[in-house]
């Protein structure tokens, strides 16, 4: 009585095990993950770091910038080569913009949602 | 105290080896894909092994415990929750307890007062913290789905934007974060205050809330102090879910000290307490309907009884009793 139990368990366990696995891969097996982040073709040696850099810690330079350029007014950004920039996104957008993905390509993949374009212009909707 | 180093050692010495195996050894197929589906394996296998161990034990009969009316005659209000007559009243019982631990929330303390008066007091404690740090980690869990699915589902994308609700900090401070691991701490201190409970702790009380405070920090550091590219995380862990093997990209040694530390998680689950998660669905006093009074319970493996009805009494003795004059059913 009870290994009948037992194989009943172990059949609908199976079961939904299987239907589980088969719900993830209809949804992604087809559809395999394109990394995306390759594509943007900018002369990196102008940007104001490099990219591996800028991949990980860009949030990071650009609420720097935002807290200082609007707060105490300093809208100048040295970078490790001591070359100047303005603190502003068009800094980033001027050579990146030939992309209109650039941002949302990434940041939809990671579903990250920054609040920038909650005000600024994105790239898509810069001209 | 040793109970205490000796988990604490071990967990460090864990962190370790995957640090020194990928950042020295580059050992980032072994830590990125051989290891996290072996754990998974493991858990899997594991934990439906000692469920189907707890299912084939017998439970013959119901526990009632004493909190509630038990349901008897239909003029007398039975209590639907401590005394479940049916099978969903019993299962509201249990997803009581599964969602809000209600039997931790009757948890007393006894303290013995300098006038030698032994006074029992109401001790939720235990109950907030135990709730704060499960509710957290189920948060925490189901917030990572956005590293499984290619399309994050809504549920959990809403359960993203609750938990970074205060928007400060960047990337977004999550609530979560903090609450599991004040939690922890509160739960490793409660351990170690009270000469009581440092008497009944073992390692293994220890070991898997420094592990899963291991991991916490440990990813608390990749999102906040120590950022990682997070592009290639992503691209294996779907890889990962789509069960495949290809070598992972290049990712921060973090990210495997991590991965490494839920795969010992993972495999660690199945043979210890954190079995709990399967077990308190199988808890008799929880899960069990109290309808003794309905339906008759049997023991399944009693001794079969062989009765010696009347009729058959008669029978051997009819012609005795026949000329002892007594009276006989049948002639």
């Amino acid at each position: 009585m009870m290994s009948k139990k037992l194989i009943w368990i172990f059949a609908v366990t199976a079961i939904m095990l299987f239907a589980v696995l088969n719900v993830f891969r209809k949804g992604e097996a087809e559809t395999p993950p394109q990394p995306v982040h390759k594509s943007v073709a900018v002369d990196s040696s102008k940007c104001i770091a490099p990219a591996s850099f800028m991949r990980a810690n860009h949030m990071q330079v650009l609420y720097e910038w935002r807290n200082s350029s609007v707060r105490t007014g300093n809208r100048v950004y040295i970078a490790q080569n001591g070359s100047k920039y303005e603190k502003s996104l068009n800094t980033c957008i001027g050579c990146h913009s030939n992309n209109r993905m650039f941002c949302f390509n990434c940041h939809s993949y990671a579903n990250v949602k920054p609040k920038c374009w909650n005000c600024h212009l994105s790239p898509m909707e810069t001209p | 105290m040793k109970k205490v180093l000796m988990p604490l050692v071990m967990v460090a010495l864990l962190a370790l080896i995957p640090f020194v195996g990928v950042q020295y050894a580059g050992l980032s197929y072994l830590f990125g894909v051989i290891i996290p589906y072996t754990a998974m394996v493991v858990l899997l296998a594991g934990f439906l092994m000692r469920l189907a161990d707890w299912f084939r034990r017998p439970v013959p009969f119901r526990i009632p415990t004493t909190c509630g009316q038990e349901k008897s005659l239909d003029w007398i209000k039975y209590d639907r929750l401590e005394s479940p007559a049916h099978f969903w009243e019993a299962a509201a019982r249990v997803l009581s307890e599964v969602l809000f631990f209600r039997s931790l929330f009757r948890n007393t303390k006894a303290e013995l007062h300098k006038d030698a008066n032994l006074a029992y007091g109401s001790h939720k404690w235990l109950w907030l913290g135990g709730l704060a740090f499960h509710w957290s980690l189920l948060v925490i869990v189901l917030r990572h789905s956005r590293f499984f699915f290619v399309m994050v589902p809504g549920f959990t994308d809403f359960l993203d934007h609750a938990d970074g609700f205060l928007d400060i900090t960047l990337p977004t401070f999550y609530i979560t974060d903090a609450v599991v691991l004040a939690a922890i701490s509160f739960l490793v201190f409660r351990r170690l205050k009270d000469a009581k409970m440092r008497l009944i702790s073992l390692q293994t009380d220890y070991f898997p809330l420094f592990l899963i405070a291991a991991i916490v920090v440990v990813g608390v550091l990749m999102r906040y102090v120590v950022r990682l590219d997070i592009m290639p995380v992503k691209d294996q862990m779907l890889r990962l879910v789509n069960f495949s093997v290809d070598a992972p990209g290049e990712i921060g040694t973090l990210f495997y000290v991590h991965l490494f530390l839920v795969s010992v998680l993972a495999i660690y689950f199945p043979f210890s307490k954190l079995m709990h998660a399967g077990a308190i669905f199988l808890s008799p006093t929880r899960n069990l309907t109290n309808n003794s009074r309905q339906k008759r319970h049997i023991n399944p493996w009693n001794a079969e009884i062989k009765f010696r009805t009347y009729s058959e009494y008669e029978d051997d003795y009819r012609e005795k009793m026949k000329k002892a004059k007594l009276p006989i059913e049948k002639q």
